[in-house]
């Protein structure tokens, strides 16, 4: 019978470590390749080098951008490999969802690939844990810190911690408004100037409360709420344009809490309650949010550049009544969400003047622009916005003026870790806007906001 | 007899340990047939399990990682930051998630035996269809739970298609109700799980159905037993064995549930929330997404040795059903 017990709890046992095996993504995978590498590992398993006969061979991680990820790539690099002979790039393209347990796979074990795509929010995180190489030395050959938009180069450092930068930034993912001049009109909004301020964009969003189009009834703001990869971008702006800021000036303390970042959470929220924003979109996701707006469900959304590239691709007639507004002025400053990705080179690296010469030559304002052709984002590199690229799109514009007051999040090591709580906390917010904890309570969502503060300083804390 | 051979193989362990090789010898292929498959055993679940036990003693964040198994250790703090703790992020939600899953176990194992052995009985019967009956009910088992738990995820959006039959044509109730927040999330995990699990239920005991001998049935007719009666009396008893495999099943894939619910918020992005976080979930959220990697493994082992504790109760319940005639 102890024979048959032992055995059960052995099946039980295994079946609890296949979990073990599901959910602890990063750290199980790291064992197996721990397993495979030593203390001395960094050598043991890796060839000896790249090169194939006079080729050096740049290894490359990078996320799906584009709709032909490999091929686009490819495609901008065609005069880079023309000029340069004895380079050969080889591309992986990673999913969003895996890319983050590779990446940090590759940190601890050293068996990375020479480059790597890292957004924004993870260049910190994976530089604090000592993998990533300093490019400081090589931003000359870039024109310069001058070269790129002020605000993206902040993401490439671990902020209060010394001024080597970890990454050259890629491209810049930023959210405005997208109307429809259609019924802007009808509503009697102009928006050239309903919506520079938050009190002016609120008018008019009650303007257009009401209008129909084909007998639907259209939702003045639509935004999607808790279930979504964006909510804390979604947030971001409002908090700031309150005069709120994620962490204090230690770097060490979350303020998420504070009164300036209730206010921006608060106004933002309220457009639900008040009957501005569709409370059945705050179940959907950014994606689902931009299909209801391309089908004519929504008066006005936030979202990303790419949306630009969407319509035009996917809708050019209804392309022609969106017009795009730059993100409006909270009372304490106008500030518009940064994020994006840039590109950095492993320390395990073997190739590192190859990748150096790459990574050079994707800061080049013709690479630049042709890879955010394809990306429907934006180029880090202030020359590309003199270029045809924003002057052949008058939709692109609003994006360019935001690149004048567009922000990112604080480039510390715990911010990554960090989303998943305030994505958590803001959750709540909405949970209580949409009366899960019965009519809705201003206090709760101060309530959410200290709770989600004082895990998040747990985290900006831990070393 | 048979005993007291095995004891005095115990006594001379020289005279077992030749017994032993002499099998291997004799069983050449056979062990060499299997060993693949206990290396694989070995590199995927043994070590795994001993690397997560080690890391449950470890403080392993971002900075630490890359040390890995070398990383400082701390004793059982990570367990006190499970259990004890109040102010430690792993804690938070912790009980909420602990109440849901015990919830949506209970029900989901009550409603998915029950349901499957109807549809098995109903099965059972000769009827015209019976074949695409069978097969129609077993799509739901063919779809990866991820998959359904994004489809379910759209289906019961405010706009989706369950309010769409519920109140446009129903007219069940006034409103479209929010399912995906509040505590009608319960509801909303629990009816794709159910669809999902019943399929393989179904079939096991369908299975174990066709294994009753049809004379124990005409014998119960013959002492005037009713349909019922030969149910209880027959039936049930001769698929204890199949059912308390099923309930074990359900057990384990109840606590760690994780796709469907995932999937269902966001894609993975979401927070089911304080109505919806199930253990697999929060733990996910609470420690690997933040990084708190030996915490997380703390928290697994919790999780693991609860579940231990469940499969022990079910031990002594089912022991008697699972002795096999030798």
């Amino acid at each position: 019978m102890k024979v048959r017990l032992l055995s059960c709890v052995l099946v039980v046992m295994l079946l609890a470590t296949s979990f073990v095996g599901c959910s602890s993504k990063n750290d199980t995978n790291t064992s197996s390749d721990k397993a495979a590498t030593t203390e001395n590992g960094n050598e043991a398993g890796e060839t000896e080098s790249n090169k194939t006969g006079d080729k050096t061979t740049v290894t490359m991680w990078v996320m799906p951008n584009s709709g032909d990820p490999e091929n686009n790539l490819k495609e901008v690099l065609v005069p880079f490999l023309e000029q340069n002979k004895d380079i050969d790039v080889q591309l992986t393209v990673l999913d969003w969802g895996s890319a983050w347990t590779k990446i940090t796979t590759a940190a601890t074990s050293g068996e990375g690939p020479d480059i790597t795509q890292l957004g924004t929010t993870q260049v910190a995180a994976v530089a604090a844990m000592g993998a990533l190489e300093d490019l400081t030395g090589i931003y000359d050959k870039f024109g310069g810190e001058e070269a790129f938009v002020p605000a993206t180069l902040p993401t490439t450092q671990i902020l209060g911690a010394g001024e080597e930068r970890y990454a050259a930034p890629w491209f810049i993912d930023t959210r405005a408004l997208f109307y429809r001049k259609d019924i802007c009109e009808a509503a009697g909004v102009n928006p050239e100037t309903d919506f520079e301020t938050w009190d002016k964009f609120k008018a008019a969003l009650e303007k257009m409360k009401g209008i129909t189009v084909e007998g639907k009834e259209v939702a003045p703001l639509m935004m999607p709420g808790k279930n979504d990869w964006n909510v804390i971008h979604n947030f971001a702006p409002w908090i700031w344009g309150a005069g709120g800021e994620f962490i204090a000036a230690d770097n060490k303390t979350s303020v998420v809490d504070s009164e300036e970042a209730y206010e921006g959470v608060k106004f933002y929220t309220e457009l639900a309650t008040e009957g501005l924003m569709s409370m059945a979109a705050l179940e959907k996701n950014s994606a689902e949010v931009e299909a209801s707006f391309n089908a004519g469900e929504a008066a006005v959304i936030i979202s990303g550049a790419y949306e630009i590239a969407t319509l035009r691709r996917e809708q050019p007639e209804l392309a022609e009544k969106i017009g795009t507004a730059p993100f409006p002025a909270g009372p304490k400053g106008r500030y518009a969400f940064f994020g994006g990705s840039g590109l950095s080179v492993f320390k395990s690296s073997k190739n590192k003047e190859a990748a150096y010469r790459v990574i050079e030559y994707l800061m080049s304002t013709d690479a630049q622009v042709a890879y955010q052709r394809f990306c429907g984002n934006l180029p880090t590199v202030k020359a590309a916005y003199e270029t045809e690229f924003v002057s052949e799109e008058p939709l692109r514009e609003a994006f360019k003026t935001q690149l004048d007051f567009g922000k990112a999040y604080p480039s510390v090591a715990g911010w990554g870790p960090s989303e998943t709580l305030l994505q958590k906390g803001l959750s709540n917010v909405w949970d209580n806007v949409m009366g899960v904890y019965g009519a809705y309570k201003p206090e709760q969502t101060k309530e959410f906001l200290k709770q989600t503060a004082s895990e998040c300083t747990i985290i900006y804390n831990q070393q | 007899m048979k005993h007291t051979g095995k004891k005095r193989e115990v006594r001379s362990p020289k005279k077992k340990k030749t017994g032993m090789l002499e099998r291997i010898r004799q069983n050449k292929l056979a062990y060499c047939l299997i060993a693949p498959a206990i290396i694989a055993m070995i590199v995927i679940h043994f070590i795994p399990i001993v690397s997560g036990i080690i890391m449950s003693f470890l403080k392993l964040n971002q900075f630490t990682l890359k040390k890995f198994l070398k990383a400082p250790f701390i004793g059982l703090d990570n367990y006190e930051a499970v259990l004890f703790d109040a102010n430690s992020t792993i804690r938070s939600g912790f009980f909420d998630a602990l109440r849901n899953t015990a919830i949506f176990g209970l029900i989901c194992s009550i409603l998915v035996i029950s349901i499957a052995m109807l549809l098995a009985v109903l099965l059972n019967r000769k009827f015209r269809f019976r074949g695409i009956a069978r097969t129609l009910l077993m799509t739901p088992w063919v779809v990866p739970s991820f998959v359904v738990g994004m489809l379910w995820g759209f289906m019961w959006q405010q706009d989706g298609i369950i309010n769409r039959i519920l109140v446009d044509i129903l007219h069940l109730f006034p409103n479209k109700p929010f399912w995906l927040t509040g505590p009608a999330v319960m509801v909303a995990i629990i009816i794709p799980t159910i669809w999902r699990q019943v399929p393989f239920v179904m079939l096991m005991l369908l299975a174990g159905l066709q294994q009753i001998p049809e004379e124990y049935y005409e014998a119960a007719k013959i002492d005037g037993a009713n349909a019922w009666r030969s149910f209880c009396n027959v039936t049930l008893p001769l698929l204890r064995s199949v059912l308390s495999i099923q309930i074990l099943n359900g057990i384990i894939s109840y606590v760690y549930s994780f796709n469907i619910v995932s999937m269902m918020f966001g894609h993975g992005a979401g927070f089911p929330g304080k109505y919806g976080d199930l253990l697999m979930t929060n733990i996910n959220r609470n420690s690997f997404q933040i990084w708190q990697f030996g915490t997380g493994a703390a928290a697994t082992v919790v999780v693991m040795v609860c579940v231990m504790g469940l499969v022990a109760i079910w031990y002594r319940i089912f022991q008697n059903d699972l002795v096999v005639d030798e």
